[in-house]
């Protein structure tokens, strides 16, 4: 700004300001720029009431004020300023600074495009324009921006790096090399750049990413590949000395030695990786076993992928995933890697808890040494028993795998972890765990030793059992009860572990957890509350107990638990929104949402929506500040990420949440039986048609309650809020009083943030929007960011079909299908299309017509119609009794409702074993009830079938609640 | 009897309170009253009122209070000594009134100059607790108490104590 003012201080409209003027717009330049706002309004008036039109001034003025949190009249001024001076770069600036300051980026770039027209060298708004490109992602402007700023200013090291850095974001990795060399070579040999310092190494470091990147481009095989890693392995090697991160140093070359086949040089440098301390990072190790089996590169590099995660949807990995877990590995292959833990890593570090466990890993898969895991999986268990580790059962969960039948790719196999508590409860390992965990009880129950063959004077003391055994020896078989689904025995442990030691927290969460997945989860809250109580100030135990109450629809007590740990001034729940918390406000929003309260539901769920769009908003500070500090491949992490972020768990929960709340709206909306009104709670209400009388009275009577208290609780937070304001007010007239600023910076734009009283707690306006628009916006944006997701598609199909478009609808359902074929949802939603297609058809020309047909039939490949397609399916769930529960479902509704089964028959499906399949849980047998109601129903027949289901359910699930 | 079990001491405070009640409830047939528990917890003195903790988890408690007996003349009473019953046997109750003695060795002519013996009330029927006070620490059985109880039976108890001072 004060460059562009400094270089022609008189712009405007050609007449250049008098002496005095030009002093004074001189003066409002600097005072904008250290915040002293209201000095620079009255300099800036000063001018005005000799030069009213003066476009230059306005502008400064109203982007003066717009500092001030006065934004409309700001964005008046600035407009009236530009009018009176559309050819100054100072006006087109300021234009585009308001635009920024709105975050109004793509109106921003436009602005500061045509102050360049006029100024073209102006360094400030080429710096602030290539910002904006960078947040938009718009490559190639911004390379090209950091190119014209790197030619008016060689000399400077961020112009270079920032070069660079576009050539790379544009894919020009040769250009962003050339860039990184060009600069390097100015350096001479002992310049600071070449010496060995914390940026000079992250410069190397980056460099050699780029390398790295380079060469994974070449496809695997080719010798061009090669080179490329040795070219970046070369680099490596010259680097050394000047690298700081020496961790990342040795991963990369343990990583290069790989890839060029240099195996013995891996396994010393990974060696001296472990010896350097990493002996529990799993991907080292993971890297070890390759090294040792001199795998391909491609390998190496998925099995020490970050996180050990394995790839692909679903199918997310644990942290301690290897090799020897994620890929089948012949008897050979383990038996190498299991002499070398043995005999060389546990003598070395016989305290490391995943040298213990890996070898554990490898003799699970060997049919030929089950009695040596078992020996081995005992004596680790033993050793954690007596020392009280909680988390065991879930460790030893890890262990269970079964190879995919995978016939696409031909060698090697590879693994999944068991997580559906019937394949848990027939998986071998599972029950060799099952019977060591009831042998220690009944030992140490009678005798106090793990088995009667214990020697009480050989062991160590250590290796003894104490009073507190029993206590973690119940816990772990309670756990393991808790993975195979036997919840009722499960609590029985629990029950005897309290009467042990009632003090013990984790006994009052596994049971919480228990009665949850049991069906019952009032009893899981008070459960809860009651560890809660005894440590008060287990930040970890309270929000466990307000996420279980919120789950359980007590949303009141919940918010008092969660109070707890908030800011003790001001209302909490304003307070968890400053605070960012996204796990609170997606239960808040879910529970409300099953209780039919639409708009406080969305106004939750928009809340987390909106902390994204902040996350997404922070990465400007990252852009300028990174590349000063030369962290430039954390930098570049953060980009990815942010390319990414939308595609998380956490926003794509948000934004299924708010798209089923208004398809919900919608289909209520346009329900004739509804009167088109759809009253169900849309105006924050409760339902009241569907209550008797004496229910509607409590309910309404309740509603008033909480509508009085409501309201005197905003009127007290006006007036704190009113408070507040004034002190504010008093503080900033002070501070700007006051001559020094440094001080008061910080105090200023803390008072600078505006008290937000929120108009619509309620959400009401929310639910005024068009729902399927406000659907489909978010649907749009899944389906770009998270098109790994099943329940993208899925609710994209619903958003589509909604909305007429055929084809949308259908590509929907073939990417699911790309994901996972046998899922329910997919099943269901392909048989109503099937249904839905001819009306849609019959509005579509006939080009369109044509394909949808085709596509539809393709779609149900191999079946050759909607009959064939359910009746494969039947065939399916006969052949399979492990068929998942919700597709079982899926199948008998399509199969009443377009194959003329009747109900009786179709129910089967479900009744028939349907309990003992997969995908059974509390929440699956209520929808399954559901459908069968649905079924039922439009039959007229009997209600025999529903009787049959609740009776299974409640046989499987004893604690179940409000089934019926 | 087998060795003494590794402890370690900690305060009680508002926070953890509940965690008393919990040793209570399971260790004696009486229930404290709700100002019992908030006297504790508000007074926090932790050389008087501590858990005993194994391995992390409160596995026992004592609670201890200064009572005048004369002008100027003081005692230590000991209001409750609870260990849950899985950890019994393991000398957790002895280091716990261990403890106590050791802090009035300390204070012996400093803040607890004033104190000169230390006792407690004891059901006639509890013959381990009787033995336990006697046998390890030398308490000496003293007058009856009768109807000292309510709600439990036998309802009278002996007032065991131990001169701290010749």
């Amino acid at each position: 700004m004060s460059s562009a003012a400094d270089s022609n201080p008189q712009a405007g409209q050609g007449r250049p300001l008098p002496k005095k003027e030009s002093d004074l717009f001189r003066n409002v330049v600097k005072f904008y720029e250290t915040k002293q706002y209201k000095k620079g309004i009255k300099h800036a008036d000063g001018i005005l009431k000799k030069f009213p039109n003066h476009g230059e001034t306005l502008c400064m003025k109203g982007l003066t004020l717009n500092c001030l949190k006065k934004r409309e009249e700001a964005h008046a001024l600035v407009k009236l300023g530009l009018r009176n001076d559309m050819r100054s770069h100072v006006c087109w600036h300021v234009y585009g600074l308001l635009h920024r300051s709105d975050r109004n980026y793509n109106e921003a770039i436009k602005a500061y495009k045509q102050a360049l027209r006029i100024d073209r060298e102006n360094l400030q708004i080429l710096r602030d324009l290539s910002l904006l490109q960078i947040q938009m992602r718009d490559l190639e402007g911004f390379s090209s921006s950091r190119l014209t700023l790197l030619q008016l200013k060689p000399n400077n090291k961020i112009n270079w790096i920032s070069y660079a850095l576009g050539r790379h974001g544009t894919g020009d990795l040769e250009g962003a090399l050339s860039v990184l060399d060009a600069f390097l070579n100015t350096q001479d040999s002992n310049s600071v750049e070449r010496s060995r310092n914390f940026e000079s190494s992250e410069l190397a470091l980056y460099r050699n990413d780029i390398l790295e990147e380079l060469a994974k481009q070449q496809s695997t095989t080719t010798t061009n590949a090669l080179e490329q890693y040795q070219a970046a392995y070369a680099h490596l090697m010259e680097i050394e000395e000047i690298v700081v991160d020496r961790g990342c140093w040795m991963e990369k070359r343990a990583r290069y030695e790989v890839h060029l086949g240099k195996y013995e040089e891996a396994r010393t440098t990974l060696e001296q990786s472990l010896e350097r301390g990493l002996t529990e990072d799993y991907r080292v190790h993971s890297g070890y076993m390759c090294a040792l089996l001199e795998v391909d590169g491609t390998t190496y590099d998925e099995a020490t992928l970050r996180g050990g995660k394995n790839g692909g949807s679903g199918t997310s990995g644990s942290s301690t995933d290897t090799l020897a877990t994620i890929q089948v590995l012949s008897s050979e292959q383990k038996k190498r890697l299991l002499d070398v833990y043995q005999n060389e890593l546990l003598p070395k570090y016989p305290k490391s808890q995943a040298v213990q466990r890996i070898p554990l890993t490898l003799l699970l898969s060997m049919d030929s040494e089950k009695e040596l895991f078992r020996s081995g999986v005992d004596a680790y268990c033993r050793k954690r028993l007596i020392k009280g580790v909680p988390s065991l059962a879930l460790d030893l969960s890890t262990f269970l795998l079964e190879e995919v039948d995978d016939e696409t790719t031909a060698s090697p196999g590879r693994y999944r972890r068991v997580t559906d508590p019937i394949d848990v409860k027939s998986h071998p390992t599972f029950c060799i765990l099952l019977d060591l965990a009831k042998s220690y009880i009944v030992h140490l129950e009678s005798i106090n030793k793990f088995s009667p063959e214990d020697d009480d004077t050989t062991n160590e003391k250590q290796q003894q059992p104490s009073e507190e055994t029993i206590l973690w020896a119940w816990y772990l078989l309670a756990g393991l009860y808790e993975l195979c689904g036997n919840y009722a025995e499960g609590m029985e442990l629990t029950d005897k572990c309290l009467e042990h030691t009632p003090n013990a927290v984790d006994v009052y969460e596994l049971k919480a957890r228990l009665q949850k997945a049991a069906g019952d989860m009032d009893g899981a809250v008070t459960s809860l509350d009651k560890g809660r109580e005894m440590d008060k100030q287990d930040r970890y135990i309270n929000n466990l107990t307000t996420k279980y109450m919120l789950q359980a629809g007590q949303e009141e007590v919940a918010l008092e638990r969660i109070a707890l740990f908030t800011k003790h001034e001001g209302n909490p729940e304003d307070n968890l929104y400053n605070m960012q918390c996204c796990w609170y406000e997606l239960e808040l929003a879910d529970c409300l949402q099953s209780k039919k309260v639409w708009g406080k539901s969305l106004k939750k769920f928009g809340a987390v929506i909106k902390h994204f769009d902040d996350f997404h908003e922070d990465q400007f500070d990252f852009h300028q500040y990174c590349v000063r500090k030369v962290t430039l491949r954390a930098y570049r992490d953060v980009l990815l990420w942010e390319d990414d972020l939308f595609g998380q768990e956490y926003y794509g929960r948000a934004a299924e949440g708010i798209i089923s709340i208004y398809l919900h709206l919608h289909d209520a909306n346009n329900d004739p039986s509804q009167g088109g009104k759809g009253n169900d709670g849309r105006y924050g209400e409760p339902d009241y048609s569907t209550m008797t009388a004496a229910e509607r009275k409590k309910a309404k009577a309740i509603a008033r309650k909480k509508k009085k208290a409501a309201e005197k609780k905003l009127q007290q937070a006006a007036a704190v809020a009113e408070a507040k304001k004034a002190e504010e007010a008093a503080a900033a007239q002070k501070a700007d009083g006051s001559g020094n600023n440094h001080h008061n910076n910080k105090k200023k734009r803390q008072a600078a943030i505006p008290v937000v009283v929120d108009n619509d707690p309620d959400g009401l306006e929310l639910l005024k929007k068009d729902p399927l628009e406000e659907a489909k916006k978010y649907s749009a944006i899944l389906s770009k960011s998270a098109p790994k997701r099943i329940s993208t598609w899925l609710i994209q199909y619903d958003v589509s079909i909604r909305r007429g478009k055929g084809l949308m609808a259908l590509q929907a359902l073939y990417k699911a299908r790309a994901i996972d074929a046998e899922d329910a949802g997919l099943f269901e939603r392909t048989v109503d299309f099937c249904t839905k297609k001819d009306g849609i058809a019959s509005k579509m020309n006939e080009t369109a017509k044509q394909v949808l047909e085709r596509q539809t039939l393709l779609l149900l490949e191999p079946s050759k119609s909607v009959k064939e397609f359910v009746g494969s399916a039947k065939e399916k769930i006969k052949s399979d009794p492990l068929t998942s529960l919700p597709f079982r479902a899926a199948v008998a509704a399509a199969s009443v409702a377009h194959c003329g089964s009747s109900v009786a028959d179709a129910s089967t499906l479900v009744l028939d074993g349907g309990i003992d399949a997969r995908g059974v849980s509390v929440d699956a047998c209520r929808d399954v009830l559901e459908t069968l109601r649905t079924m039922t129903k439009k039959d007229g027949s009997s209600k025999a079938e529903c009787d049959a289901w609740i009776d299974v359910v409640k046989k499987r699930f004893p604690l179940i609640k409000n089934l019926a | 009897m087998s060795r003494p079990l590794p402890i370690e001491y900690g305060a009680i405070t508002p926070e953890n309170v509940e965690e008393l009640r919990k040793v209570n409830a399971a260790c004696f047939p009486v229930s404290y009253n709700a100002g019992f528990y908030r006297e504790i917890a508000v007074r926090r003195d932790d050389r008087l009122n501590k858990f005993a903790f194994y391995s992390g988890k409160v596995v026992g408690a004592v609670c201890t209070r200064l009572e005048p007996i004369s002008n100027n003349r003081h005692r230590l009473y000991i209001m409750t000594l609870g260990v849950l019953a899985a950890y019994r046997g393991r000398e957790v109750g002895t280091q716990l009134i261990q403890s106590i003695l050791d802090y009035f060795e300390e204070e012996r002519d400093g803040k607890l100059a004033t104190v000169d013996e230390i006792c407690l009330h004891v059901q006639t029927s509890n013959e381990d607790a009787i033995r336990f006070y006697i046998q390890r620490f030398g308490f000496v059985k003293g007058e009856i108490v009768e109807n000292y109880y309510r709600r439990i039976d036998p309802p009278h108890c002996y007032l065991l104590f131990k001169k701290l001072r010749p």
